[in-house]
């Protein structure tokens, strides 16, 4: 045994003693709370999104003349194949209802103040990469709304002023959505984005790491309640539990609601109702309610103030009474996502 | 604000925005169910017509059923979009409080589908009420039944019979395809016809001695003539003046495009003696392909375009109506817009069409150019579209060499022969001017009206026995066996009674008809031909014919 640990010691250099540092850091106690782990959750769901996502692109063949067909094959012909793909897309929508809950969390406790204005800035990368992912992995399905979704899409992104129809060419490789274009969406949903989220959460957590997760007191906790845990194994099991429950709202989501296959894509007809996914549902109502080029300049002011928001809440803080104007904005934010989400839902068209 | 107080307001949003999550998931799931087929659409009954679902779905569920399975259903139109009338309308009445018509004409189906109603009402289809004075007619409502009313000659045991409706064999029979005259009852024991209304423009009555004429039940709704209605017959001439039938086709209460694709539908009326279109394809390779490949012809796709939802086989829709990838998927509601030939009448004629779309019949080369807007070969190649969605230009240019040569072939050695022996024994005094109240008018309306036909449409559809045996060979022995010894029989006569020029006139015709080339071998025998098909079986077999 010890010729193993001197052979593995010689390679690793690293002691007992600094693995424990490195892996048992104390955690607040506050996180003992299952909705302070939500940041875990996210990240969790990632893990299955790459399992799941190999396993499909095994099979998958991203061109519009295949694409289609590889997706019916890997529903209807491939052992397990409806499953791990339905998987895919609910661990997919989790993922993002994760990372909105673990933001608001994050929003509300002012978790983002100085001197976490940074990771608060990864963190929204994360969300909008992760969204991303969402839109791209819809469109590789090639069924006549994904198709149409990603036409949409491409022609919002024209309507941006003076980068628009940059933008628009760098989405569909070329002008219109053409051969390539598949291609480049799964280039981005199975390679770029998901790097860059495995290089935004080494970040964020090297970050968490550097300074410390934000520990808050609740009046409950105050007396003799240890003001730190052991992440290990203490904040792992609670992990792990999160993690195993979450495997199974996976597995019944996807049993009970399997992920189906609408129309093939068909570039020569627009479907009466052009519907993306869930969750760019409060994009496309607040597109429906303000149309082209000022629902585009709004989108992307707001999303502007949601990235430098820990610096406006900070000149709020300093230069005026309203010291809790960000709970408010946050109440107000919070409320009108969902009521678009909601609108767009139950709208028919 | 405190910790405590922030620790709500995030279970509150948190739980808000995943029970949101929850409502967009079962609409998302569900809507992707709708796509993939595998639910029902939603479906919300319009206002207007919740009475009549609410009422209906009790007294007659069928009816609301197939119209929930309806893309009218899933769109949001519902009983009243198609039922509302005018109170100045013929037929209108008020029911329950709404102002309505029991028949649905293409006028009301215009209000939505204006295209396809004039294209409709543009084609041979909306005309085919026309039969309602021709040959067909005579035949129905004289030989068959009696242009009248008349009583029974004996009784009917468990039935008190007190009249017979010569019009029967019409109404059940020709009428149900071609289209009855709608007809309301009328106070004086009569009925009230498009004909006594006069409808405007918009189908409103200009009339108003006939409306008043208009017998009505105590409710005040008008009543119906029953042998008039019901009646989906596709050229069905409406009260308002409009002519047709959408649902002959478009059957109500579902109005499937998936039903209407399918041969079956048009089956209704294209199959039978005289014009066994039904059976010609299911014969065909096309119908063969068909019925073979129907789970692959992607039946309920919303444009049905060959060559881009399904390329497995084509239906009689295919060919004749539906779009295809060549003509950038022009769906088109005249059948007529696609055929080259008429087959209808005893001589097929080319479809040159006027500005009216009727067919030209001028002789005279420049004058009938003047005359022609949509030539047969512009048909022929909006079909011939169809046709190269899987065959090569070279294919289907020689099928219709084929299909050519035979209907010219029947034309020219059995029609216009057949039809000049007839016109001589008119022209000679030796024939009544009465339809079939002799045998060879018999024979000539078999060999044109039902043999002819079938070898001329088996030939269009690529069916080769109905080209053939049910076909030409039944033509060949309606004339030699039937038509010409009937003829020669009728000249005989007359000449025994004293009528000789007559009989020589007549025999002179059938003389020269049966001396030309084609014929020779009726009269002076085919020994030489004999002999060649022998020496051509033993080479081929080894063995003599026997």
């Amino acid at each position: 045994m010890n010729a193993v640990s001197r052979w593995v010691g010689e390679r690793l250099p690293v002691s007992g003693r600094q693995f424990k540092e490195l892996t048992n850091e104390p955690v607040p106690y506050h996180l003992k709370r299952w909705w302070f782990a939500l940041g875990g959750t996210p990240a969790y769901l990632f893990i299955v999104q790459i399992f799941t996502g190999i396993l499909l692109a095994f099979y998958y063949e991203a061109s519009p003349a295949t694409a289609y067909r590889s997706v019916e094959f890997i529903t209807n012909e491939v052992a397990f194949g409806w499953f791990i793909r339905s998987v895919h897309k609910w661990a997919a929508t989790l993922m993002i209802a994760a990372v909105i809950l673990h933001q608001i969390r994050v929003f509300f406790t002012g978790a983002y103040r100085r001197p976490r204005e940074i990771n608060w800035f990864i963190g929204m990368s994360l969300l909008i990469c992760t969204l991303m992912t969402g839109f791209t992995g819809y469109s590789l399905v090639f069924e006549q709304l994904s198709f149409w979704g990603a036409t949409v899409g491409a022609n919002i992104a024209d309507t941006t002023p003076l980068i628009g129809p940059f933008l628009k060419n760098m989405m569909l490789a070329g002008s219109e959505y053409n051969e390539a274009t598949l291609s480049r969406f799964f280039i981005l949903h199975a390679a770029v984005l998901p790097v860059t989220i495995v290089m935004l959460i080494a970040l964020h957590i090297t970050v968490i790491r550097l300074q410390g997760i934000t520990e808050f007191r609740f009046k409950d906790e105050e007396g003799g309640t240890p003001k730190t845990f052991n992440f290990f194994p203490d904040h792992l099991y609670t992990e792990l539990i999160i993690g195993l429950v979450l495997m199974i709202l996976l597995s019944a989501l996807a049993t009970i609601f399997p992920a189906t296959m609408g129309p093939q894509a068909n570039p020569l007809q627009t479907p009466e109702v052009i519907k993306p996914e869930w969750f760019f549902y409060v994009a496309f109502r607040w597109l429906k309610l303000f149309g082209g080029t000022a629902a585009i300049l709004s989108m992307g002011f707001i999303i502007f103030t949601m990235f430098t928001w820990p610096f406006i809440d900070g000149w709020f803080r300093k230069h005026t009474k309203f010291q809790e104007a960000s709970v408010w904005v946050g109440v107000f934010g919070v409320l009108a996502v969902i009521s678009l989400t909601v609108w767009e839902a139950v709208a028919r068209h | 604000m405190t910790l405590e107080i922030k620790r709500v307001i995030i279970a509150a949003l948190g739980g808000l925005f995943l029970l949101s999550l929850v409502f967009v998931q079962r609409m998302e799931t569900a809507r992707k169910a709708e796509e993939a087929g595998l639910r029902g659409p939603h479906i919300a009954v319009p206002s207007d017509s919740k009475a009549c679902v609410d009422c209906h779905a009790e007294e007659n569920p069928g009816i609301v059923s197939h119209w929930t399975g309806s893309t009218h259903a899933e769109r949001g139109v519902g009983c009243y979009s198609c039922h509302a009338a005018d109170r100045e309308e013929a037929d209108s009445y008020l029911h329950h409080g709404v102002q309505i018509a029991t028949v649905v004409t293409p006028r009301d189906c215009a209000n939505c589908h204006d295209a396809e109603a004039d294209e409709f009402a543009q084609s041979h289809h909306a005309a085919a009420g026309n039969i309602l004075a021709s040959l067909d007619n005579f035949l129905a409502e004289t030989v068959e039944g009696a242009r009248m009313d008349f009583n029974p000659h004996s009784p009917t045991p468990g039935r008190a019979i007190q009249v017979v409706n010569g019009y029967a064999s019409a109404n059940s029979g020709c009428q149900q395809c071609h289209g009855a005259k709608v007809a309301l009852d009328a106070t004086d024991g009569g009925v009230v016809t498009v004909d006594d209304l006069q409808p405007d423009e918009n189908g409103i009555p200009t009339n108003l001695d006939a409306v008043g004429r208009i017998a009505r039940d105590e409710n005040g709704r008008p009543l119906i003539n029953s042998r008039t209605w019901p009646n989906t017959g596709i050229g069905r001439l409406n009260l308002d003046g409009s002519k047709g039938s959408c649902t002959a086709c478009h059957s109500r209460h579902d109005f499937s495009p998936r039903r209407a694709r399918q041969p079956e539908n048009c089956g209704k009326c294209h199959l039978g003696p005289d014009h066994p279109q039904k059976e010609i394809y299911e014969e065909s390779k096309h119908g063969i392909a068909f019925r073979d490949l129907k789970d692959d012809m992607n039946l309920d796709a919303e444009n049905w375009v060959l060559g881009e939802d399904y390329s497995a086989a084509p239906t009689c829709a295919t060919c004749h109506m539906s779009g295809n990838i060549r003509n950038g998927g022009r769906i088109t509601h005249d059948p007529g817009e696609r055929i080259s030939w008429t087959n209808r009448p005893p001589v097929s004629l080319a479809m040159d069409t006027d500005i009216n779309h009727e067919i030209v019949t001028e002789t005279d080369p420049e004058a009938r150019r003047a005359l022609i807007h949509d030539s047969w070969n512009q048909k022929r190649d909006r079909m011939k579209d169809v046709c190269s969605n899987c065959h090569t230009d070279d294919y289907v240019n020689s099928f219709y060499k084929q299909y050519d040569n035979l209907v010219v072939l029947f034309n020219e050695k059995f029609a216009k022969p057949g039809l000049q022996i007839m016109a001589a024994l008119v022209d000679n005094g030796l024939r009544t001017p009465t339809n079939f109240d002799e045998e060879i008018e018999w024979s000539w309306f078999y060999l044109w009206h039902h043999e002819g036909r079938r070898a001329r449409h088996g030939a269009s559809m690529m069916a080769p026995d109905y080209t053939h045996w049910h076909g030409m060979y039944e033509v060949a022995e309606r004339f030699y066996m039937a038509l010409i010894p009937q003829a020669r029989e009728i000249a005989q006569h007359a000449a025994a009674g004293g009528r000789r020029s007559a009989a020589n006139a007549v025999n002179a015709v059938i003389d020269g008809i049966l001396s030309r080339p084609e014929h020779i071998w009726f009269e002076e025998g085919a020994e030489a031909q004999t002999e060649a098909i022998r020496q051509a079986m033993e080479r081929r077999y080894g063995v003599p014919n026997r």
